[in-house]
């Protein structure tokens, strides 16, 4: 993992460029939730992907838990999955406040838009400074209530080497709203990712 | 004698886009801090004549060195530098008596009509 792991220089970059990508983000989650959307500086480490499972069945095991996946594709071989996982005990209460249907159909598309919201904008926002664009796989909606949550991460993990790990807290002024987002990425787009971030970093 | 201007920013790559991007006929020493707290020993310490300061950072954010420089009436400008771009924010920081919000990643061009606005090139 030597080659892969970041400087600290990259690390300062990678930070600023996800900040300012979440910034975006949120800005668009608070207006369509039509509240206030409280940011804070989100912790990221790069991590072996193999142990991701576990760290999270710590922390979402026997919680009302929701994950969604979706894929990304750029340009030069930048690519990678996003994980959202989410706890839904707030979620009825949201649903009901944006006007949904008062079902579990309905929580889903919440759910949906809320991470296509999230991820996709968050996505278009890195990619745009990295001078990149990306395009987009279909999301996956898998929900702990009805499956093994956990092995699903596992089989998501499983095709990738390495993880950026970025725990991200969306705190709303009504309510809280818990999530950690996982960018998951392989070894040769990590290096691709740092050429790129050294790039950034000898303009300034 | 030159102005002295104080970056606050948790990032190196924001503070160094942030002097990267100040107008070249700025005539200003520029210092730096890496939170909100650090930035507050400066801004008592020396006469800083502008700041510019993000929002979003460890130990004391901007929003409570702006509190705190609202509470002591400290004499110096504010623009605000920031990834937190929600109207409700921009309000909020104005309202503390930020003199102008500029969303990140920095625009030389919007910094310069901003500092020109105000007379600080």
């Amino acid at each position: 993992m030597t080659e892969l792991s970041f400087t600290e220089e990259q690390r300062d970059c990678l930070q600023e460029l996800i900040n300012v990508a979440m910034g975006l983000a949120s800005d668009k989650l608070a207006r369509f939730l039509n509240t206030f959307v409280h940011l804070q500086v989100p912790a990221i480490g790069l991590v072996n992907a193999a142990d991701i499972p576990a760290q999270f069945r710590g922390q979402y095991q026997g919680l009302n838990s929701s994950m969604i996946s979706l894929g990304f594709f750029g340009d030069g071989g930048l690519r990678g999955e996003t994980i959202l996982l989410y706890q839904l005990d707030n979620a009825s209460k949201i649903a009901a406040l944006l006007g949904y249907d008062d079902d579990a159909n309905s929580e889903a598309e919440m759910l949906t838009d809320i991470s296509s919201i999230l991820t996709t904008t968050f996505l278009n926002g890195l990619a745009e400074q990295l001078e990149n664009s990306f395009s987009y796989a279909a999301p996956r909606i898998i929900f702990s209530r009805d499956n093994d949550f956990i092995s699903k991460l596992e089989q998501t993990a499983f095709h990738w080497q390495l993880a950026l790990q970025v725990d991200i807290r969306y705190q709303l002024t009504d309510y809280s709203f818990d999530c950690n987002m996982i960018l998951l990425i392989p070894g040769e787009a990590v290096l691709k990712l740092k050429t790129i971030l050294d790039h950034v970093l000898a303009e300034f | 004698m030159a102005l002295t201007a104080l970056i606050c920013d948790d990032s190196l790559l924001a503070r160094n886009q942030m002097k990267k991007s100040l107008p070249a006929d700025f005539d200003a020493d520029i210092v730096t801090a890496t939170n909100g707290l650090e930035a507050l020993t400066v801004l008592r310490g020396q006469e800083i004549g502008v700041m510019f300061l993000d929002l979003t950072m460890p130990e004391l954010d901007g929003v409570g060195v702006l509190e705190v420089i609202k509470a002591e009436k400290m004499d110096v400008f504010v623009i605000v530098v920031s990834a937190d771009i929600q109207p409700e924010m921009q309000k909020r920081v104005m309202d503390l008596g930020a003199l102008a919000f500029i969303q990140k990643p920095v625009n030389s061009d919007k910094l310069s009509a901003v500092m020109r606005q105000y007379g600080l090139i």
